[in-house]
């Protein structure tokens, strides 16, 4: 490319216009952030996200001809077919990590957006830094509802919070009572970090304007090395049906502890976290049988948009499991946030953050049962459905809403 | 809340639940007890120890379909080579330390835990396992509406059965009449022939194994993952200092009660709050008795 | 012969202390890196909080494995008055240390009775009842914590949206504070004492000195410099739950660097924390990403190696050759 008079005289006049061309022209790549736990209780989580990044990654570089936003071509179009790079950093489940190493990844690595962070409590600092750095979040899987409402204006999360969770939980109990089941009463067995309180809270919340009554509300001590006297109590209370927010390890424990002390309930409703992970169900999946856990994301969903089924294959290729509510989220909020970046043809964090705030996304070009990917002034995206799915015999089917569910649920549990 | 449960069923249950589990923690404690009692060492490794004993026992049903309660001589047998190697690759050279023999030995032990986690990490993923079908698992036995789950019935006499076998070994066998020996004048046991390392090898080895086989039994009830053992370590640390260092009855003793305080505090308190109990139940005993119930160091 | 050469090394110590305390003053005229700022400043905290726990743990002899306590205090006492009272955090500071001193001297009556393990496991399981309990107290945020909110740089209010100098400035002088008071203590009749103490609590006894109260004053300097540096942490972080400023963690943090560099001594704890901290953070950044655990191998087998290798702690390496020179 040669240099003519004119050219230079047109970009001494646009000096504005020059700094996007010249960022454009140096962008061969794209820097994106990912904050997660590598270490430590929930290290499991981050391995797994990783994987779930790659293969967005994987679609967003490569030429894929999934019907995906970025999936068709190499890299991103806006930035002249720029590959996205990420870097990934631990921030072992600790506030203070996370504020440090959001930090590290703006100033030393250069990243244009970051995105994590699986724990809610490292949310919230990472998600400041980001705020004071002007460089956009997001946040792919934490579920704590107060995360969005802090006024920030470079938060995002296209998928839903715990409220909308537990409201879906709710239609659904108020679906079952009109065809007849006798639903009234719940029992509340939740953690004691953010996670289970803000569950647990929003369930009683609900609960108590829809006129179900909450017979036991348990908050228990995460990890605990035995849960008989909790489920002990669950079992005196008999509720209709219990309501676990448990991570993957309490769980286990609470499945095979109630099966020892012979508590079958009626029905359970959990709020996903450990009730996605398969390792929850090869450890107890025997027991498990018609458990109805609340989620984003359904397999079924590949029947009706193939795309979603080797995209799954692609994820499983890379880490031997299917995509579960968690790592399904990662891989969406990736590609909403990759997206963006291409739109705002710019690796600014201020353009980046329009480009969020403009997102309108069809449901149906995400591997979601959402209606739509659009955020809201807090940068909540409203449209995000989420699914109650049942296991039953092995895999999950979804029961709720109707739009999306292609069985009944199985009622009473067995 | 917790007023409607309160039935004298709810109660015996609870009770029966916390027995069974207290006896558990005394198996698990005993071992931290005997090292401590035997050299005055506090083991910050503990927890990772029993990890890696839950482990042993994962892999031996994962890749030869032993089960938990079948492979628990192996796995005891293979965590006495592993404490014995443990302590003459590492503890001995603490034991040497010319001043603040007490820090370092903690800071030792302490650093070897987190070696430990990074190295089952590394090696076994930070996946969540645990043994789906066993004999034991899930099987539970009922009694008058009382639920006696089998793996930790089990898991009770196994723990009695140890006790009674470690009281046995150390007051009537010419090894444990050494350990005793040296346990009291280190000193004047070289005199008679008795190499001091290789009975605090064999003392560190015979710990290991019965936490070992308290991971063993657990293993077919709980699920392993390279932290699992810090969910366990202060319990058991508690459960010692309750029952009185350097004193093996005590262990038992004090994990009857650290299970039995657990099991009622969460009758009265909420449940995320039953640590509490355990906790101010050892605080109130050593401010009556600094030295434990039946401690005599 | 030898109070002369007593007197001659704290001169020393303390022009030593003074020329470094300018050196870092001014390490932020070359370091704009503000995650190398962010390393010096974790660094310069956790050599004053080493520095406190040194007071009890090292000079009195008590091994605290619980001052997470009075770390997670500081943090929540300075926070609960400024987000439900409006209270600025400087006196939220204040009353931080001040509350946290008087429970270290209302739990020292029951505790100072206990000895080796017991005290240890005791001062545990206290910093964890704490963490329960705040765990649990829904006044407090519960497991939700406390968000501070940020409305732009303020020194009234002690918080700035990027410049990390305040935070580094404050650091540094938390950790000369404690430097100064153990330096201070090191000569005054409370050294002599809590020496005493430590060699023998049996004989100090005898002699008439007042070990009981010595001990008391040993552990609420402790616990009151901690809980300064409590509340700066959460100023400095903006947000703090339970698990972030009560967990045993802080405990170990606060105990590691001590007794790598040298516990019971007045460097120890500054030489310690200057290896330890920015090894630690290195760590994360170079392996942590990786999923695999190498950081936590590295750093635990540092810290074996460490212990094993220099009982007396890295200062040890320095002063040795002049310790056997005085001797003779």
């Amino acid at each position: 490319m040669t240099i003519t008079r004119r050219d230079v005289l047109l970009g001494a006049t646009a000096t504005a216009a020059l700094v996007p061309l010249a960022a454009r022209a140096q962008t061969s790549e794209v820097v994106i952030g990912v904050i997660y736990p590598f270490s430590g209780g929930s290290a499991q989580q981050g391995v797994d996200a990783q994987k779930a990044y790659e293969t967005a990654l994987e679609v967003i570089n490569k030429d894929t001809d999934f019907d995906l936003p970025l999936a068709k071509g190499e890299g991103l179009p806006g930035l002249g077919g720029a590959k996205v790079r990420l870097v990934f950093a631990d921030h072992q489940a600790d506030p203070q990590k996370g504020r440090a190493e959001a930090e590290r990844l703006i100033t030393q690595e250069k990243v244009s957006a970051i995105i994590g962070t699986y724990q809610s409590a490292v949310a919230v600092t990472v998600s400041q830094i980001c705020e004071r750095y002007q460089v956009p979040f997001v946040s792919a899987d934490n579920s704590s509802p107060s995360l969005h409402r802090r006024g920030l204006k470079y938060y995002f999360r296209a998928a839903p919070h715990d409220e909308m969770y537990s409201a879906a939980m709710f239609d659904f109990f108020d679906a079952m009572k009109k065809k007849g089941t006798k639903i009234e009463t719940l029992s509340l067995f939740h953690e004691d970090t953010i996670f289970g309180t803000d569950s647990g809270n929003a369930q009683a919340k609900i609960a108590g304007e829809r006129g179900y009554k909450i017979v036991t509300d348990i908050k228990y001590r995460a990890n605990s090395p035995s849960l008989s006297a909790e489920v002990q109590q669950l079992k005196s209370a008999n509720a209709d049906v219990l309501m676990p927010s448990s991570y993957t390890t309490d769980g286990i424990l609470l499945v095979k502890t109630m099966a020892e002390l012979g508590y079958k309930p009626n029905a359970i409703v959990a709020q996903d976290a450990g009730f996605s992970e398969k390792a929850l169900y090869d450890a107890v999946g025997d027991k498990l049988q018609g458990v109805i856990s609340r989620g984003t994301f359904s397999l079924d969903l590949a029947q009706k948009r193939p795309m979603v089924g080797k995209i799954n294959d692609m994820f499983k290729t890379r880490s031997g499991k299917d995509f579960n509510d968690l790592t399904s989220r990662q891989f969406m909020g990736l590609i909403i946030l990759a997206d963006a970046i291409s739109r705002a043809k710019s690796t600014d964090g201020e353009k980046i953050r329009d480009a969020l705030a403009a997102t309108d996304i069809p449901g149906d070009q995400t591997i979601m049962p959402w209606k739509r990917v659009k955020f809201d002034e807090m940068g909540q995206n409203n449209d995000a459905d989420p699914v109650l799915l049942q296991y039953v015999g092995g895999k999950f089917v979804t029961i709720f809403p109707p739009q999306a569910a292609i069985a009944e649920a199985i009622w009473p549990m067995k | 809340m917790w007023g409607t449960t309160l039935t004298a069923q709810a109660i015996i249950q609870s009770l029966a639940s916390g027995l069974l589990m207290g006896l558990l923690y005394g198996l698990i404690a005993v071992g931290l007890a005997l090292i401590f009692g035997l050299m005055d060492v506090t083991n910050f490794a503990h927890g990772e120890f029993l990890m890696i004993a839950m482990y042993l026992s994962f892999f031996l049903f994962a890749f030869f379909a032993i089960d938990p309660l079948l492979s628990a001589p192996l796995v005891a047998a293979g965590l006495f080579i592993f404490g014995a190697v443990i302590y003459l690759l590492i503890v001995r050279f603490a034991m040497r330390a010319k001043a603040n023999a007490g820090m370092v030995q903690i800071f030792t032990t302490f650093g070897l835990a987190i070696v430990m986690r990074g190295l089952a990490q590394f090696f076994f993923t930070p996946d969540y396992r645990s043994i789906p079908q066993s004999w034991l698992g899930g099987k539970t036995i009922s009694i008058a509406g009382i639920f006696l789950p089998e793996p930790q019935l089990v898991g009770a006499l196994v723990s009695i059965a140890a006790f009674a076998g470690l009281y046995f070994f150390i007051h009537r066998t010419d090894f444990g009449r050494a350990i005793e020996a040296t346990r009291e004048d280190p000193g004047a046991v070289a005199l008679v022939g008795i190499d001091k390392n290789r009975v605090f090898a064999f003392g560190w080895g015979l710990g290991a194994a019965l936490v070992g086989l308290a991971g063993a039994i657990m293993a077919s009830f709980f699920y392993i993952y390279p932290d699992v053992g810090a969910s366990f370590a202060l319990i058991a640390y508690v459960t010692v200092a309750l029952g009185g260092f350097g004193s093996v009855f005590g262990a038992f003793a004090g994990g009857i009660i650290v299970g039995l305080v657990e099991a009622t505090t969460a009758l009265v308190l909420p449940p995320s709050l039953k640590s509490v109990g355990i906790y101010a139940v050892y605080l109130l005993v050593v401010f009556i008795r600094p030295r434990g119930l039946f401690g005599s160091i | 012969m030898m109070d002369k050469d007593f007197a001659a090394r704290r001169r020393r110590d303390l022009i030593i202390a003074a020329v470094l305390a300018a050196i870092a003053a001014l390490t932020p005229l070359f370091v704009k890196d503000v995650v190398v700022q962010n390393i010096l400043i974790l660094t310069l905290m956790y050599a004053g909080l080493s520095q406190s726990w040194n007071i009890l743990s090292g000079y009195c002899g008590q091994i605290s494995l619980g001052h997470a306590l009075y770390f997670g205090l500081g943090a929540y006492t300075t926070e609960l008055l400024f987000t439900k009272f409006g209270v600025l955090p400087w006196f939220g500071m204040l009353a931080g240390g001040v509350v946290s001193a008087l429970i270290a001297m209302g739990l020292g009556y029951p505790f100072f009775r206990l000895r080796g393990h017991y005290f240890v496991i005791a001062t545990i399981v206290i910093a964890e009842i704490g963490l329960l309990l705040f765990h649990n107290w829904e006044w407090a945020g519960a497991a939700m914590g406390i968000t501070i909110p940020i409305r732009g740089d303020s020194w009234l209010k002690f918080q700035f949206l990027r410049t990390k100098l305040p935070y580094f400035y404050f650091a540094l002088a938390l950790c000369c504070l404690a430097w100064f008071v153990t330096w201070w203590l090191e000569n005054s009749k409370w050294g002599f004492w809590w020496r005493a103490v430590k060699d023998n609590p049996d004989a100090a006894e005898s002699l008439g000195v007042d070990v009981f109260n010595s001990k008391m004053g040993a552990a609420a300097v402790s616990a009151f410099l901690v809980a300064v540096g409590g509340s700066f942490y959460a100023q400095f972080v903006s947000y703090i739950d339970p698990e972030s400023v009560m967990g045993f963690q802080f405990s170990l943090l606060m105990a590691l660097p001590a007794v790598l560099g040298g516990i019971g001594t007045l460097w120890g704890p500054v030489l310690g924390a200057a290896i330890l901290i920015p090894l630690t953070e290195l760590t994360r950044f170079k392996f942590g990403g990786s999923g695999r655990g190498v950081d936590l191998i590295v750093y635990g087998t540092l810290i074996v190696l460490i212990s094993l290798a220099l009982p007396r702690g890295l200062l040890s390496l320095f002063s040795r050759p002049k310790k056997t020179g005085a001797a003779r």
